[in-house]
């Protein structure tokens, strides 16, 4: 017998009878008279993120400029936000080669107003490193795609079949020294949503 | 205030735990003095010893089965066994699993009932006419309170509650003094206080600081083993506390 | 060393002792706040329970439903019995992969199986990422928390550490000066690693992927880059559904820090096109945990660090002081099934307040558990003759009323007139700090039947 063999002997010996699976009701979770939009503002900044609000994606070159002056390396799949783009992804051979990106443009698929959370999978990561060794990360996403809590993010996201996905809440943390909150650990410095 | 009605006393059991038996007799006499006041006929069963709980929570519960056996002896025909002391009724609810389920036992072990827990909800009682004038603070012993749910404790998410400052706030001048840390483990833990005594005694430490810090005269609780360990350090280190238990306080009636 | 030992010696440095109790206790605190902004929070540690416990009860179909799919994604799937097989598994695939440089993000499971060592014998060079993770390396220690590695270090004293290991200049201990420089220094280990391994902090048997949770994204930053990415897990960390996930990663990140989520939840499914994706399925003791009806709820755990966050004795102590791989409340329900002598002390660690059990986002009984392994410890491992001797005697006094008047009447008149140096001398250990009652002249018994006569 191999290990996969003993193993699943000794659970299948050892576990208790069938006890219930327990049914998921979101809905008790959610306060109805809650705005939403209003918990997820004030969850971004809560993370340690910004959030400022565009009327149109077609302002979104003027305000990634006016947010980073310098940056020089930048990149987004975003139609619209290809201008600012100044590298060709498909030149790059390499994920490491991505280490000197300074601002990254994503399209958010959902948000979650409980936590902030922001939902990409790959295809609109394009490369899976993208976000977390990015200096600063923008993410864009539309009012509409902001729901209350993860359990609906879940019921979103039940039938689609994504190789990789993340949920990503504020900028990259860490508070091992000490307890002290440092903002910039080992991914984005930053974290953006220009919320449409 | 006069209680006194000619029908329908309630009648209990009184059991007194063995270290109060020994060694803290004063709080015996308060708790039969504040039911016989509240109009409750008390009958205390003699050859009472202890609940088990010292072996027990030391990992011998085989040599309580005595004690238990005992317990059950002196209580099987009350209706109600009252005691003051959350620790000593919790173990008997949660811990009299180890003997034999019978129906005397399933019985006390029903009706087995913490005193404030008593006076608030069978008496339905909240004032007892009592008089205590000093800034007293809760200690929130710890089996009452997460064991028998005698309060709502701060972990948990719901609705605040507390028998014994239910109580409390019906005493005559007395005023409850908030804490930092409002229901934090004292140390005692039955030989824990022995065996762990490092730790035991720093944790009884900080919860006198905390009293302390926040203007307590008076500590009460509804456990006197927690009360006999920060007596035990109070008076070790003369720090300006005194140290009761809820029935003496409530016992300190209006004349 | 007992707990008991190392916890008074951890109790030598007062100020030590508050700041960790405080440090800690400020996380409590944290975990509070968040948790009180859920609506019905009891109600998802109810089903974070209810799923994890039916999870148990058929856990072997769901780990074979979790393999296939896992399998029909391009993921190869191995499985340990105990962790030298894990070991020896991780390494294999290391060396079929030519791999040298290891990046490693924070994986209980792995100190668990003792890798680190394990893999440095092997001549491979394996860093581990996480910031705290990091620093206990650097020290050569290892972590006193499961959440929080360095929480017993002062922020002068990683100062130091990274100026000896990081050529850092003095800096006060500076958080952000110092994390700044181990992003810097982490990074190139990133860009150079040959592998990354990561934990897994749920499994999804409906799909055959899994998620890995952190603050930093070292995780990420490590499966991304290298060219083989293993992920190691303990057969427990499966849950039937992905939906399930909702429940788990609400529940996690407000346990643990207080922080709504972690700032990275990251779902890994199928492998980048190229590399490597492997899984290390682990026992080590865990099927036989399954098979104890009393213990067997400690396998919901998620690792979360709650309980140790509020436990009186653990902010106290620290977690070195457990001796064990996981510390803490859970810890000492954990260890003893593993090694019930070495761990003997741990279950006594603790005066059952039940603060543990109440804040354990997956409803653990820990209070219970506790008492029920000192049971079994008295029992199964040699005990002290004198505490053997002096339970029994109780036992009897306490079942015989008469011999309990007798001894109580002893007790009482010693502690009257016997004098203080006599009370506290040495054998009393109650003594040492504190004073006993007074010894009164009546027992409550003498008292009431005293009055009972006079009333007659």
């Amino acid at each position: 017998m191999n290990s996969r063999e003993k193993i699943l002997e000794k659970i299948k010996t050892n576990k208790p009878s069938l006890l219930e699976l327990p049914k998921i009701d979101k809905d008790i979770f959610v306060d109805v008279n809650e705005n939403q939009l209003s918990k997820f503002k004030k969850m971004i900044e809560a993370v340690g993120g910004n959030l400022l609000t565009l009327n149109s994606i077609d302002e979104i070159i003027p305000k990634l400029i006016e947010l980073f002056p310098l940056a020089k390396n930048n990149y987004s799949h975003i139609i619209e936000a290809s201008g600012f783009s100044t590298i060709d992804i498909s030149e790059i051979k390499k994920p490491q080669e991505l280490d000197d990106l300074d601002v990254l443009v994503l399209e958010g698929e959902i948000g979650i107003a409980e936590n902030g959370a922001v939902w990409i999978s790959e295809v609109n990561l394009i490369i899976r490193v993208l976000p977390i060794i990015t200096t600063h990360l923008v993410l864009v996403l539309k009012e509409s795609q902001i729901v209350a809590t993860q359990h609906h993010a879940f019921e979103k996201i039940e039938s689609s079949d994504f190789d990789y996905g993340i949920f990503i809440s504020g900028p990259s943390k860490t508070a091992d020294i000490e307890q002290s909150l440092v903002i910039g650990a080992q991914g984005a410095l930053s974290l953006t949503i220009l919320l449409i | 205030m006069n209680f006194k009605k000619t029908k329908n006393r309630i009648t209990v059991g009184l059991f007194i735990p063995c270290y109060i038996n020994q060694l803290y007799p004063q709080v015996g006499k308060a708790t039969l003095e504040v039911l016989e006041r509240l109009n409750v006929n008390v009958v205390y069963p003699s050859g009472q010893t202890c609940c088990g709980q010292p072996m027990a929570n030391s990992g011998y519960e085989s040599e309580s089965i005595g004690a238990c056996h005992n317990f059950i002896k002196n209580f099987k025909d009350f209706d109600y066994i009252v005691t003051p002391s959350g620790s000593c009724a919790y173990h008997v609810k949660k811990h009299y699993d180890i003997i034999d389920q019978t129906d005397e036992v399933i019985k006390v072990r029903e009706n087995v009932i913490e005193l404030c827990d008593f006076i608030i909800n069978i008496l339905k009682i909240k004032n007892v006419g009592a008089k205590f004038p000093f800034k007293v603070g809760v200690h929130k012993s710890c089996h009452g309170l997460r064991g028998l749910r005698l309060g709502s404790c701060s972990e948990i998410v719901g609705p605040s509650f507390s028998v014994i400052d239910d109580l409390l706030k019906e005493v005559e001048g007395t005023e409850i003094m908030e804490l930092t840390r409002k229901d934090e483990c004292c140390g005692f833990g039955g030989t824990f206080s022995v065996v762990e005594e490092a730790v035991s005694v720093k944790m009884g430490k900080d919860r006198i600081q905390d009293h302390l810090d926040n203007g307590v005269e008076v500590i009460t609780a509804s456990d006197t083993s927690c009360l006999m360990h920060l007596e035990g350090l109070i008076n070790r280190n003369n720090q300006p506390l005194r140290v009761l238990h809820i029935a003496e306080i409530l016992n300190k009636s209006i004349k | 060393m007992s707990h008991s030992k190392a916890a008074e010696i951890f109790n030598k440095n007062e100020n030590k002792v508050n700041w960790h109790d405080k440090a800690l206790w400020f996380v409590r605190h944290k975990r509070d706040n968040a948790v009180h902004q859920v609506l019905e929070w009891e109600k998802l540690r109810t089903l974070g329970s209810g799923i994890k416990a039916h999870m148990l009860s058929n856990l072997d179909n769901y780990l074979i439903q979790f393999e296939e799919n896992a399998q029909k994604n391009g993921i190869q799937v191995h499985w340990a019995a105990d962790g030298d097989e894990h070991n020896r598994i991780v390494h294999q695939i290391l060396k079929d992969g030519n791999a040298k440089k290891v990046v490693k993000s924070k994986s209980m499971l792995t100190e668990e199986c003792h890798l680190n060592p394990f893999l440095e014998a092997h001549d491979i060079e394996i860093i581990d990422t996480d910031l705290g993770e990091y620093i206990v390396q650097l020290a050569k220690e290892i972590p006193s928390h499961i959440v929080l590695p360095a929480i017993h270090k002062s922020k002068e004293e990683v100062d130091e550490l990274f100026q000896e290991h990081l050529g850092t200049k003095p800096c006060g201990g500076d958080p952000k000066y110092l994390t700044n420089a181990a992003r810097k220094h982490l990074r190139k280990k990133f860009i150079e690693a040959d592998a990354a391994i990561t934990g897994v902090n749920f499994a999804i048997a409906e799909t055959g992927g899994f998620v890995v949770c952190t603050n930093e994204g070292n995780a990420d930053m490590g499966a991304h880059l290298a060219p083989i990415h293993i992920a190691c897990m303990g057969v427990e960390k499966l849950i039937p559904k992905q939906e399930h996930l909702g429940v788990y990663l609400r529940l996690l990140a407000r346990s643990a820090t207080g922080q709504p989520i972690t700032t990275y939840s990251s779902h890994f499914k199928r492998k980048r096109e190229g590399t490597q994706m492997h899984i290390v399925i682990v026992d080590n003791g865990r099927s036989e945990q399954l098979s104890r009806p009393d213990f067997r709820a400690s396998l919901h755990c998620i690792r979360c660090g709650a309980c140790m966050n509020t436990c009186p004795i653990y902010r106290r102590s620290g977690g070195h002081s457990y001796n064990a791989t996981i510390p803490g409340p859970i810890g000492s329900i954990l260890s003893p099934g593993i090694d019930l002598k070495k761990h003997s002390s741990l279950p006594f660690a603790s005066t059952l307040c039940g603060s543990c059990s109440d804040v354990c986002p997956v409803k653990i009984d820990i209070h219970t558990q506790l008492y029920k392994w000192r049971q079994i410890i008295t029992k199964e491992t040699p005990q002290p003759k004198l505490k053997k001797a002096s339970m029994k005697i109780m036992g009897d006094v306490f079942a015989n009323p008469k011999k309990f008047e007798r001894i109580g009447k002893i007790a009482r008149w010693s502690l009257r007139n016997l004098p203080k140096s006599v009370i506290n001398s040495k054998p009393n250990i109650w003594g040492r700090s504190r004073d006993l009652p007074k010894g009164e002249k009546e027992s409550f018994d003498d008292w009431y039947i005293k009055k009972n006569k006079d009333e007659q």
